[in-house]
């Protein structure tokens, strides 16, 4: 490879501890802990998209807050661009965050009410102290039309927008001060179709005009499938598989991409003779189980499965696409589609 | 006429907001046939929620108030009902399923104690002992409703469990029902049976909080489908929850509404999930009903413009194929609605007629099948839009 990566990670790990209780530290009992995020290695080249995802509690949030050190890891290292980023710590950090910026979640919670347009979308701005507050409002009259909002609702409250306009308030703040790599958390979840579509169009209009890389965590295969490069898909605290966006959506190795690719409801109204196949919910990440944590729910799971876990591979069929999973070559030409049953048709049968 | 459940016609419904007032929900008309699921979509603010609570008049009046029009419920038009005798139609007759299954338990009571409240007012109902809604043609006949096939072999272990509370709520069930707790708790665990739920016994002495989504969410659908309700309303009763715990959700409702044979309006914003559980589909915009129709159909050959550009938007590309089919400009202010149809300011195949004159009611469509209506003066060039 040519190009350096822009963001490395190397078995990132972030575990939560909780609380024990007075009696369990009086008996002993050994701190039991959330494995939120547990070994992953994953890298952005720069310019890249990549998506990551994967359903609540599989780590993918926590991930992106690591790699944006709005968290501290446990364990692991993370490089942006060569350099060491979890040892930087007061002045040189507060620097180091104008390029990694985020768009959170929830599009309310994460405005201010009582802050005015400019003050929200200026903030990291007037963080990294470089500008004067007149500076600070032009650049943010500047930046406002380019995601596609008003350039006078400068002294407008968050209220007075719509969920996409909030979506887009937040996504101008992270703009602000022309950062590297953007970690978008959920950037459409929250919207409809129509205003999604509006959305996503511009974040890709705006990766191509201004080079910058995008992670992008959501749960909606839609928004990957189009926004994204690459796509990473996470699991209870690990990457179970990652490859082209092509590859990974079309031609989907690990069992647990296969179900979630079928779990997706698609407009089609001869798939209400279908029926999903996969029961089971996702298990706990206190103390998740040893092997495989799709073990429990995988239809092509064998022994082995459930004492060792599978490494990340690459399989000779599928060059460039990593699976972490024992049977990868056995299930690859399994379609996600067989993971559905129509009714009155029989069972597909997994394979001996 | 065919035999629905319930029907509505030309039903308006209007919040008065400080010195505004503004139409939610404007003049739709829609039915649902006994035995069939219809589907609503729309986005939100569209009113499809505000339609959804007004038939079991759930929506808090004031601020909402109903228009006009009439919700026709097994012969008893519930817009002349008064409020206070509403909750005798609700749960057996009207039942609701909500978006957000924590918020629908009760976080203090125990599974067992909710599912049997439930299970317990159809019984004190079927035997005539409580009050019941009268209509014209006589009281409401429990013998046309379906019958769940909850009868599996049950195993009837009895666990105490449970505080004072519980005890004291377990006497005033048993003392309206003339059921025993052993009873009840038979035919409770064989509802929770009846929605896969695994190890029902534990399950029954838990409270909401240590369950999952979609163990709640299921829960919910075990206590509607208790109370053999005429109609379920199922509003957004997926969009809370993961898509591989959506999917067992849907497949579990799928092969319950087969089971069980009961009328279901579903609300929803995921033209996906209506594409799999419905068999007609309603689409609104700012307030109206702009087409209705079988749901192969509308998805197939959409004869409105809005459903059309609608059915586009869905993301399905990549990258590399060009940019995402967008609908331009914003959902209208329901304050100040644009003149004429309501949807001109954003249709690709807008006249200078659509932004005088309101857009038409529901009208068959030439070429289409009988039942399939739309709510636009061109419906028939809607096949031609690019």
């Amino acid at each position: 490879m040519s190009t350096p990566p822009l963001v490395e990670a190397v078995d990132l790990e972030k575990h939560f501890p909780l609380t024990r209780s007075a009696t369990d530290v009086f008996k002993g009992k050994a701190r039991r802990v959330i494995h939120a995020v547990d070994g992953v290695t994953v890298s952005v080249m720069p310019g890249e998209t990549v998506g990551l995802i994967g359903e609540s509690g599989s780590g993918k949030t926590t991930l992106g807050w690591v790699i944006a050190r709005l968290h501290e890891p446990t364990g692991g290292t993370l490089r942006f661009d060569g350099a060491d980023v979890l040892g930087l710590r007061g002045t040189a950090l507060r620097k180091w965050r104008k390029n990694v910026q985020v768009v959170f979640q929830d599009p309310v919670g994460s405005l201010d009410p009582r802050l005015k347009v400019w003050q929200i979308v200026g903030e990291p701005l007037r963080a990294q102290g470089e500008l004067t507050k007149p500076q600070v409002r032009e650049r943010v009259h500047e930046l406002l039309p380019t995601v596609g909002l008003p350039p006078d609702c400068l002294d407008q409250y968050p209220h007075e927008f719509s969920g996409g306009g909030r979506q887009r308030l937040s996504l101008a703040r992270a703009l602000s001060v022309d950062p590297r790599l953007v970690v978008l958390d959920e950037p459409t979840s929250a919207l409809d179709v129509a205003v999604q579509a509006q959305i996503l169009n511009r974040l890709v209009e705006l990766q191509r005009q201004r080079g910058f890389a995008y992670l992008l965590i959501t749960h909606n295969v839609a928004a990957v499938r189009y926004v994204a490069d690459r796509v990473a898909v996470m699991y209870l605290g690990r990457i179970v598989e990652v490859g082209s966006v092509r590859g990974v959506l079309e031609k989907p190795i690990h069992p647990y991409t296969k179900a979630l690719l079928a779990a997706v409801p698609v407009a089609d109204a001869s798939r209400r003779r279908t029926r999903f196949r996969i029961g089971g919910d996702v298990p706990s990440l206190v103390d998740p189980p040893p092997g495989c944590r799709f073990a429990a729910r995988c239809p092509f799971v064998i022994d082995r499965c459930k004492v060792e876990y599978p490494a990340l591979r690459e399989i000779a069929a599928a060059p460039g696409q990593l699976v972490a999973c024992h049977r990868a070559e056995e299930v690859i030409d399994i379609a996600p589609a067989t993971l559905l049953t129509t009714e009155g048709a029989a069972p597909a049968a997994a394979p001996a | 006429m065919t035999d629905a459940v319930v029907s509505i016609e030309g039903l308006s419904i209007d919040y008065v907001v400080g010195a505004g007032r503004f139409r939610a929900v404007s003049d739709v008309t829609l039915e649902v046939p006994r035995g069939h699921v219809v589907g609503i979509v729309g986005e939100t603010g569209c009113g499809k929620s505000t339609l959804a609570q007004a038939i079991p008049r759930l929506l808090p009046e004031p601020p909402a108030t109903i228009g006009g029009g009439r919700i026709v419920f097994e012969g008893i038009d519930l817009v002349k009902v008064p409020l206070w005798k509403m909750p005798q139609i609700r749960g057996t007759g009207i039942n609701m399923i909500f978006q957000e299954p924590l918020n629908s338990l009760n976080p203090a009571f125990r599974i067992y104690d909710q599912v049997a409240e439930a299970v317990h007012i159809r019984h004190v109902r079927e035997g005539g002992r409580g009050n019941v809604v009268r209509s014209e043609s006589g009281p409401f006949d429990y013998s046309r409703r379906a019958d769940p096939k909850a009868s599996d072999a049950w195993a009837g272990k009895v666990v105490p469990g449970g505080g004072a509370q519980d005890a004291v709520r377990r006497k005033e069930v048993e003392r309206h029902s003339g059921f025993t707790h052993e009873d009840l708790r038979k035919e409770v665990l064989d509802y929770l049976r009846l929605v896969r739920i695994n190890d029902p016994e534990t399950i029954l002495d838990l409270y909401p909080h240590e369950l999952s989504g979609g163990m709640r969410q299921r829960i919910m659908i075990a206590m509607a489908l208790s109370e053999k309700p005429s109609l379920l309303i199922a509003d957004e009763p997926t969009s809370a929850l993961d898509v591989t715990i959506q999917a067992q959700v849907l497949t579990l409702m799928k092969e319950l509404i087969e089971e069980v044979n009961t009328s279901i309006l579903f609300i929803s914003h995921d033209l996906g999930v209506i594409a799999e559980t419905a068999d007609e589909l309603g689409v609104m915009y700012a307030g109206k009903l702009v087409e209705f129709g079988p749901v192969a159909e509308v998805f197939a050959s959409p004869r409105h413009p809005y459903t059309k550009v609608l059915l586009r938007a869905a993301p399905t590309r990549y990258k590399s194929d060009g940019p995402l089919l967008s609908i331009p400009g914003n959902v209208p202010n329901l304050n100040r609605p644009p003149p004429g149809c309501r949807f001109h300011p954003r249709c690709p195949i807008a006249r200078p007629v659509c932004k005088v004159e309101p857009g038409p009611p529901l009208l068959g469509v030439a070429g289409a099948s009988a039942t399939h209506t739309s709510a636009c003066h061109f419906a028939a060039e809607v096949p031609q839009i690019p």
